[in-house]
């Protein structure tokens, strides 16, 4: 019994699509069988069988058994699928009860899994998507979510000093990126380029990126892509289990510890619940030469879940509550540009730093917290109704270097900036059944959210009001190879933006438009899908560029915004090809093209803003039209069983069409090339086997830049090493998941072009983690 | 066996049902603070006494803050080979009715601030600062000599946190104020 909790993690990646069956009169036949390793013959625990495009699946049990009762004559395509294999799929004439075992073989990397979701069964994205699965996770876990999601292809990270990382999609971030905690909308402080998704990476089992316009589904703004974020479903088998993990990483003295408890109720009231909580503390970083002054950090999450889920209906409700404070480094904290300019002249940090854990100004205290309520209905043959209430609330703390003048020395705990948005959604949507081979889903959206700035009139008050409606259609008939996607919708947001500081500004701004998508995807057997997407998506200006005013003393930098802003508008092409050769070759090549019109940038002023602290130079917010296109590619190969060479890449060319010149602060071209051994027979057990992996990543000097705009030129390409191990042990019945990870291996100092503190300091060195998972079960005497 | 596992099952759900009822206690916007008010400095008040005990008031102000008007710095007029003593206030004059003077905070910061002075002729030299509490120059007062007449300027910066023990203490810490004025010997 204790297997079956221990592979919990693994299957709980699928979840079962409504294993209540429509059983019908006439239709009473079984189909049972078998689900084995293709080379030992072992049976595979729960892997999923479903019918493809229907409704109606069940997980094998244990010992690999499944059954599929009440289904009705005709034919059907079975999917069966488990992590770590490839799927496979099988069609039959069913006339009478049958049998029908099914072979999966292994793979070493899980790139894309037939991902089944409870929003979209079956029904793959048309944009380039990559996933980071949970066994992915497990390697990246204790950096932060921008951190670990910067090993998929076209996603880098946009850094403030070493301790906040924001994902960069395809070069576009923060309010272009909608990032989707649970399916719930994450509304903080997203639009500044140094606030951090606030979302607890260990909560994470899957992080799915969607890179290019997915606002249909997803909501206006999504001009970038979209992170879906998902927490693995709660159990579905009566009992208790959960883990704990243990991290430490040797760069800044990093330790965290997580633990989670879920379980299930047996009886008629098949409850399910989990609990997870995080704590992390670290202290002052180090690069090669020197420590960073005030870069630790700690966290505190937590979150509890409960759900209850029968026949035609599912209820859950979900509560997550994130903490975190961080330490900016001090080094980075200036006064004027005089102070910005003798900062980069002298090429390092005065003073070679020591360690500590006290995190002193200047800091950021952050909090997030979330509650959402889920519910779904099966409305017999009309389809599957689902309402989502959420409420998030955000407060940012940001405290400078030093308190403000004329206050008491008591009051050093008084922030100079905070901002509390509280967001409330309801979210309606109705899948409907296959109606003539199409499939599809609509949908209402509604928001309200509040701003306040308590300290600081960096951005006013605000409160704003959205809705939306979706509908989006998906053409699909099996075995055909043609898939076609279509789908629109219509946003109209109104805010009512009010004081700013002193400044009454009592304006009402209104905007509206339509997004809309098509897609196509076309699979040649066993060898080749082809994706293509045409999307297009809006974005209102945020409040931060249509009213920002004031310094930022971290980029020395005056900036200001223009109420009078249009919103942007992009053009989104893709074209994916994915290779998928079960043996030895698993690779996605993906083409972008993006078109943005009113692209909303910051622009230099020729004349530096005189403060009295000196003179700063001037931005303001502007538009221009813009264009991005780019290549993404990962591949791997298995060149020896047990060895594998990877590569990844990210190529971006990004160009304001208006001015004839680059955009500034765009991703430089990267690269990742990887081997990796895995120790043992393949065998049911290879997705556990040790590993090695050695991988060196090439990040090459930006040069496409507008002329003359920084105060220093992007610094040179780095050559980064790093090496990575894992394996499962067994103490008695006891399984336990060791793993290490040594990031810059040779303890290189360089310096990377999207950090903002570049001018100020190296990069970290080497680091060196080590982690510790303790899964663990306890029977529920079934 | 069943049973310890039933009251495992039972406890976990208390658990559960405890943590619904305590840990949902809603965080809410507090509106705390001070609505937006934040004390800055606006304003230099440089005053040359002359050993007659003239005084002679120079300012630079930005009472609008960050953007909006550009400061406005009055000329230093001095007289030629003439020793002042000078000294040097910062207040915050953004709200007319309710002026503040900040240099009592900065006397009481003493060891974390530092005024700097770049200076051309015909401002002969500016020394005799005066010192913090660990016996480091602060500059809040000064001695200034005047050389023959003519024109040029005189920068004034108000460091926080430099390191006084730097030999360049004034290209470290940061910058709280960056005044820079004309200055007319006649």
């Amino acid at each position: 019994m204790s297997k079956r909790l221990l592979l919990l993690g693994q299957w709980l990646l699928l979840i079962m699509v409504s294993p209540a069956l429509r059983a019908q009169n006439q239709c009473s036949i079984t189909l049972k069988g078998k689900v084995v390793d293709a080379h030992t013959r072992e049976p595979i625990a729960f892997a999923s069988v479903a019918i493809l495009d229907q409704d109606i699946g069940t997980l094998a049990d244990e010992n690999g058994n499944y059954i599929l009762p009440n289904l009705c004559a005709g034919t059907y395509v079975l999917v069966c699928s488990h992590v770590g294999c490839h799927h496979a799929q099988h069609e039959f004439e069913i006339k009478a009860d049958m049998s029908w075992d099914f072979e999966l073989e292994e793979v070493s990397i899980v790139l894309q899994e037939v991902v089944v979701s409870e929003e979209a069964p079956v029904l793959e994205a048309t944009q380039s998507s990559s996933t980071l699965d949970a066994a992915q996770l497990q390697s990246e876990r204790g950096l932060s979510l921008g951190d670990a999601m910067s090993q998929l292809p076209g996603v880098t990270t946009l850094n403030t000093g070493a301790t906040i990382a924001k994902p960069v999609i395809q070069g576009l971030h923060s309010n272009r990126v909608l990032i989707l905690n649970n399916g719930v909308r994450q509304e903080g402080q997203q639009w500044g380029s140094e606030h951090a998704p606030e979302i607890d990476p260990f909560l994470a089992d899957k992080v799915t990126v969607i890179k290019g316009a997915s606002s249909v589904r997803y909501g206006a703004d999504a001009i970038g892509g979209v992170v879906l974020v998902e927490p693995r479903p709660l159990p579905q088998q009566a009992g208790i289990g959960g883990e704990a993990n243990l991290q430490a990483f040797s760069n800044g003295r990093v330790g965290i510890a997580s633990g989670m408890l879920e379980g299930r109720l047996k009886g008629k009231l098949p409850l399910s619940g989990r609990l997870q909580g995080t704590v992390k503390r670290g202290g002052n970083l180090q690069t090669p030469g020197y420590y960073l002054d005030n870069t630790g950090v700690e966290e505190l999450n937590f979150s509890w879940a409960v759900g209850l889920q029968q026949k035609q209906w599912s209820t859950e409700a979900f509560y997550s509550r994130f903490y975190t404070q961080l330490g900016i480094f001090s080094g980075s904290h200036i006064g004027n540009l005089t102070d910005l300019q003798q900062a980069i002249e002298r090429e390092r940090p005065l003073g070679e730093g020591s360690f500590t854990y006290d995190i002193g100004r200047p800091m950021q205290r952050i909090y997030h917290e979330l509650f959402k309520w889920r519910s779904s209905l099966e409305t017999g043959q009309a389809g599957t109704l689902q309402l989502q209430l959420a409420r998030q609330f955000n407060r940012r703390q940001e405290f400078d270097a030093h308190r403000q003048y004329g206050s008491l020395p008591d009051d050093l705990d008084i922030p100079q900036i905070e901002f509390e948005i509280t967001t409330h959604t309801a979210e309606l949507s109705w899948e409907h059944r296959p109606v003539r081979r199409l499939w599809g889903s609509l949908g209402t959206h509604f928001m309200r959210q509040a701003n306040t700035t308590d300290r600081g009139a960096l951005i006013p008050n605000y409160e704003n009001y959205s809705a939306g409606a979706f509908w989006i259609e998906r053409w699909k008939h099996y075995p055909f190879p043609l898939e076609l996607e279509g789908g629109l919708r219509y946003d109209y947001q109104w805010m009512d933006v009010g004081r700013q500081g002193q400044d009454s500004i009592g304006r009402q701004l209104e905007f509206s438009n339509i997004s809309g998508t098509a897609g196509a995807i076309y699979r040649f057997p066993k060898l080749l899908n082809l994706r293509f997407n045409f999307g297009t998506a809006w974005r209102a200006p945020n409040v931060s560029e249509l009213f920002s005013k004031g310094v930022h003393h971290g980029a020395a930098s005056y900036e200001e915004g223009d109420p009078n802003l249009r919103p942007e508008r992009a053009y989104n092409t893709s074209l994916t090809a994915e290779v998928n050769d079960v043996d030895k070759l698993q690779a996605s090549l993906n083409f972008y093209y993006n078109v943005i019109d009113d692209f909303i940038f910051l622009e230099p002023r020729a004349e530096p803003v005189l403060t009295i602290r000196g003179a700063f130079p001037a931005f303001d917010y502007a538009q221009s039209n813009a264009r991005l296109a780019g290549l993404d590619w990962q591949a791997a190969y298995e060149l020896l069983p047990g060895l594998e060479v990877g590569s990844k890449g990210s190529l971006l060319d990004a160009w304001n069409r208006s001015r004839k010149e680059y955009l500034s602060l765009m991703p430089p071209f990267r690269f990742e090339h990887s081997l990796k051994y895995t120790f043992g027979k393949a065998g049911a057990d290879k997705a556990e086997a040790p590993f090695l992996r050695f991988s060196m990543t090439n990040v090459l000097k930006q040069t496409r830049i507008p002329a003359e705009r920084d105060y220093a030129p992007p610094p040179p390409a780095y050559t980064l090493f790093q090496v990575e191990g894992g394996a499962q042990l067994r103490l008695g019945k006891q399984p336990l998941e060791l793993g290490f990870t040594v990031f810059n291996l040779f303890n290189t100092p360089y310096r990377d072009y999207l950090n903002r503190f570049r001018y100020f300091a190296d990069e970290t060195g080497r680091n060196v983690s080590l982690r510790l998972r303790l899964p663990f079960g306890l029977e529920s005497g079934s | 066996m069943q049973s310890i596992n039933s009251k495992f099952t039972r406890f976990l759900f208390f658990f559960l049902a405890a943590s619904l009822t305590v840990w949902t206690s809603c965080e809410k916007d507090d509106d705390e603070g001070p609505d937006n008010e934040e004390e800055l400095i606006t304003t230099v008040r440089l005053t040359f006494t002359d050993s007659a005990g003239n005084d002679n008031i120079f300012t630079f102000s930005d009472t609008d803050g960050a953007g909006g008007n550009p400061p406005v710095a009055q000329d230093i007029t001095l007289a030629p080979n003439t020793s002042y003593a000078l000294s040097v206030e910062f207040l915050d004059e953004s709200d007319a009715a309710n002026v503040e003077d900040i240099t009592e905070e900065i006397k009481t910061e003493s060891d974390e601030h530092r005024l700097c002075f770049d200076y051309t002729l015909p401002i002969a030299s500016i020394d005799n600062l005066n010192l913090d509490g660990n016996g480091k120059p602060l500059g809040l007062t000064s001695s200034v000599s005047t050389g023959d007449a003519g024109t040029g300027t005189l920068t004034l910066s108000l460091k926080h946190q430099p390191d006084k023990d730097s030999a360049t203490p004034c290209a470290t810490g940061e910058t709280d104020v960056e005044a820079t004025f004309d200055v007319i010997v006649q």
